[in-house]
């Protein structure tokens, strides 16, 4: 008779790693098909109808470039902070800013497209930097835990846009309600309804992953994330790349608050940012802080937001997505555990 | 075979035909590219406290995984009370009655006495007050002799209490064989007394103990039989009173030199200007004054040795001496150039290596690859980086050269650091700043962790250095290092220095004296 047995490892091999993650997606959807089955649905006309409404027409690939823009640049955001052993809660907050300060050029500078346009980004990014200030300083000389000051931070830009939208800035014309006027400047687009956003994004990891493993300043961060005593022992300045990678963190998702008030909407609203700073935590996660895995899982919960858009037309609530979402990650944390285990067959003698 | 089985019996005063607790029977495990374990056979028989002896590297800890189920053996078997067993998990282990205490506690830290003795134990009570629970506690205590306080926090308790709690825990257990790594290495010599005291006590009852060391008077003191191992193969297995440390020794290093040659003193070869000066160096930090008025040279080609109980301001005079701590007043020239505010940066640029004596919160960073971990005195230069890029091959080939010299056995450079023994990873680090002591090499208690024969290694290297015109600052609370290997002996006591002794003038009394705060010219 030969016994099975579990034996755990020091390291988990990754291709080992990478199979259990895809295996606890793959666990997650089944659940939520277990789920939708029980509730009286059909998971594989669902699923069928989501697949085809995402990958079958130009629209839904358009809609979902869409969606995986904001994604990636605030899960870049959360994953660039990361390294540096920081948690930035406040993506949602910084986007929502970033995107405040490009409206804000947008509509008061006047000026011709290919001026406003990098103003526009620029502003973008200096907001998301500055949205993210407080809680850096606040944590490179206080020590004050960022985890909770950046999270703060996210109820205050997600109001001032709210007020903003429905306030000073409110469409004059009077044609549209809780939203600013169309925006005179727009990012062009590339194909169908897809801007540049998307593109920016992916040529945005590419650089991050060099920047991480072909620079000085990458092997400086990764050292200083993973024990600042060591950097400090070998001379680097500690605080100064901790304030500069939060601060980059945070102009990341400004300038992706900025190619979505620029881009995709074409106005500054309440709720620009959709949850996307949240995601993106998510995303970051996934992907274990590695700007290329950014994209992939970036572009994994673009299909899965997509689909909840599919599913809302359905008669199902934006709920099941959170919950497939919730899933995902409790089963890839489970994962991550499990591949670290190597199965073993033994002989059973003796015992 | 049968008469010397029989007689270790007798000598250990069992019925004749006693099965050993624990047999091994050509136990090996490999990793790739090493052999971790080779055809290893030890008999561990009640009654007995059998010492477990090698160098760092030598495979004790991978052997003693093995018996403890947290690594799988790839041939031979692990006998426990005469059945064969196959451990694929520590708890398996210890339903068997195998206990292990290691080196770095696992208790939670913040958990009362009484609660770590009961966590994850199938013989709690489901619900059981804490009264209750500290009861058991103390009853659990008495009956195994080793004096607990059931209600205290860990975090409030001394190693040497801690350590007590860890043993109790196991022991609770009802572990028959208890396996100890490395136990005094955080004991003082009084705690590291009581723990041999409670140990006999535990053997006498028909236990048996197996305590890894690689400080061969405890081994001599304690151990009925000594196994020593080598390169992961069984040298020997001897019973420990027809043995001497420098039996032992060679048995463990397989060379006959050691301790001979530990005791060689070289006279310092060159004299030159000196190459660092301190003078009048204070350095207040929160905790009050830590460093209080030193001055002295140090000379190109001298080891200084720094004596001193731990704690009297010895880490901050390396880390201003380093550039990692500024001082708060006070001038220091290196090659007569003021570098008092320099920084560590600049210090290291300027050829001061500095091995630290925390390692894991300064020296490395743990978590990070062996790559990483090896180039971070050079990370910043050619060929590693070239106009801020950064170059992974460049950084892979430096970490394999610095491998080799150190003679590290490294299966994975992607591997993370913290997966290398505290030996290796001492070694990693020393050779790393060997290379770029040019002129100074800070070394904070070097030998922490190593054995006899890595020791011995290391000091030969740091003679190398200094004969090749390096100054060497050795800090040590070994007295006995200190007094072979440096030129002059400082004596450190509540940030100030006692006084500079040339090692050839130097009195070990004296010196003790010095350490117990007595100024050098108040010495009669």
């Amino acid at each position: 008779m030969n016994l099975i047995r579990l034996q755990r490892m020091p390291i988990a091999t990754p291709r080992v790693a990478f199979a259990f993650r895809v295996a606890s997606v793959l666990l997650a959807l089944f659940t939520t098909a277990i789920a939708l089955s029980i509730s009286g649905r059909s998971p594989v006309a669902l699923g069928a109808k989501v697949i085809s409404s995402t990958f079958g027409s130009s629209f839904g690939l358009e809609d979902l470039a869409l969606l995986f823009s904001p994604l990636v640049y605030c899960g870049l955001s959360v994953a660039v902070a990361l390294r540096i052993g920081a948690w930035n809660i406040g993506a949602e907050g910084q986007f929502n800013f970033g995107a405040f300060c490009a409206t804000g050029v947008a509509l008061f500078v006047q000026g011709p497209t290919w001026v406003i346009l990098p103003l526009m980004a620029l502003a973008g990014m200096i907001g998301g930097a500055l949205w993210i200030l407080i809680p850096t300083l606040a944590r490179a000389y206080a020590d004050v835990s960022e985890l909770i000051t950046t999270l703060l931070m996210n109820f205050v830009a997600i109001l001032l846009v709210y007020w903003v939208a429905t306030g000073p800035w409110l469409d004059p014309s009077g044609m549209a309600l809780a939203t600013t006027s169309r925006l005179p400047v727009s990012v062009p687009t590339l194909w169908g309804i897809v801007h540049w956003g998307p593109l920016v994004a992916i040529f945005l990891a590419i650089a991050l992953a060099l920047f991480v493993t072909y620079t000085r300043w990458g092997y400086e961060v990764r050292i200083a994330g993973a024990n600042p005593g060591a950097a400090r022992y070998a001379g680097m300045p500690v605080k100064t790349q901790l304030i500069g990678i939060m601060l980059l963190s945070g102009a990341i998702a400004g300038l992706g608050g900025m190619m979505e008030v620029a881009g995709t909407v074409g106005r500054l609203q309440g709720g620009i940012s959709n949850n996307y700073g949240y995601i993106g935590i998510m995303v970051a996660v996934l992907a274990r802080a590695a700007p290329i895995g950014v994209l992939a899982t970036a572009f994994f919960m673009a299909v899965l937001l997509n689909g909840g858009i599919v599913l809302q037309s359905q008669g199902l609530t934006t709920h099941t997505v959170l919950a497939v979402t919730g899933l995902i990650l409790l089963y890839a944390a489970i994962g991550d555990e499990m591949a670290h285990y190597k199965i073993l067959h033994t002989k059973a003698k003796d015992i | 075979m049968a008469r010397q089985t029989a007689s270790i019996q007798q000598r250990l005063g069992l019925a004749p035909g006693t099965p050993p607790i624990l047999a091994l029977k050509g136990v090996s495990k490999y990793f790739p590219g090493v052999i971790a374990n080779e055809d290893v056979d030890i008999d561990v028989y009640p009654g007995e406290i059998h010492a477990l002896l090698g160098e760092n590297g030598a495979g004790k800890s991978t052997l003693m995984n093995i018996v403890t189920g947290i690594y799988k053996m790839d041939a031979g078997e692990v006998i426990i009370e005469g059945h064969a067993r196959d451990f694929s998990s520590p708890t398996d282990a210890i339903e068997a009655g195998i206990g292990m205490v290691h080196q770095h506690f696992k208790l939670v830290r913040a958990f009362t006495v009484a609660e770590n003795i009961h966590l994850g134990w199938p013989q709690t009570p489901k619900r059981i007050s804490k009264r209750h629970l500290e009861a058991r506690t103390h009853a659990l205590a008495q009956n195994l002799g080793l004096a607990v306080k059931p209600e205290a926090i860990v975090a409030n308790l001394s190693t040497g209490e801690q350590q007590r709690v860890e043993i109790l825990r196991v022991l609770a257990r009802d572990a028959k064989l208890l396996i100890l790594d490395e136990p005094t290495a955080v004991l003082t010599p009084k705690e590291a007394r009581e723990l041999f005291t409670a140990l006999r006590a535990f053997v006498a009852r028909g236990n048996a103990v197996i305590f890894i060391s690689h400080k061969l008077d405890e081994v001599m003191e304690v151990s009925n039989r000594v196994t020593v191992l080598r390169g992961g193969k069984k040298v020997a297995t001897e019973w420990t009173d027809t043995c001497t440390e420098n039996s032992l020794a060679q048995l463990m290093v397989g060379r006959e030199i050691v301790l001979t040659e530990t005791q060689k003193k070289t006279a310092p070869s060159i004299k030159t200007a000196p190459i660092l000066n301190l003078s009048d160096i204070s350095l207040t930090t929160d905790q009050g004054t830590v460093l209080n008025n030193i001055s002295f040279d140090l000379a190109a080609g001298e080891i200084l040795g720094i004596a001193g109980i731990a704690g009297n301001g010895q880490r901050e005079l390396t880390y201003v001496m380093s550039g990692l701590s500024t001082p708060s007043s006070g001038i220091l020239t290196l090659d007569g150039e003021d570098v008092t505010k320099a920084g560590a940066r600049t210090m290291a640029q300027m050829g001061i290596g500095h091995i630290p004596e925390d390692r894991l919160h300064s020296g490395m960073a743990p978590t990070l690859s062996i790559t990483d971990n090896a180039v971070l005195r050079e990370y910043a230069q050619p060929p590693l980086t070239r106009k801020g890029w950064f170059s992974p091959k460049g950084a892979a080939n430096l970490a394999r050269e610095i491998a080799k010299v150190a003679d590290v056995m490294v299966p994975d450079f992607n591997m993370p650091a913290r997966n290398l023994s505290g030996g290796n990873q001492q070694r990693l680090v020393a050779r790393r700043e060997m290379r770029i002591a040019e002129k100074i090499l800070i070394a904070a208690y070097p030998s922490r962790g190593l054995d006899v024969g890595a020791i011995n290694t290391m000091m030969r290297y740091f003679i190398e250095l200094r004969d090749q015109g390096v100054a060497v600052v050795l800090i040590s609370e070994e007295l006995e290092e200190l007094m072979n290997f440096s030129d002059r002996i400082a004596v450190m006591f509540h940030g100030e220095i006692m006084g500079i002794i040339p090692t050839k003038d130097a009195d070990v009394e004296q010196i003790g004296l010095m350490m117990g705060g007595t100024r050098q010219e108040d010495l009669t």
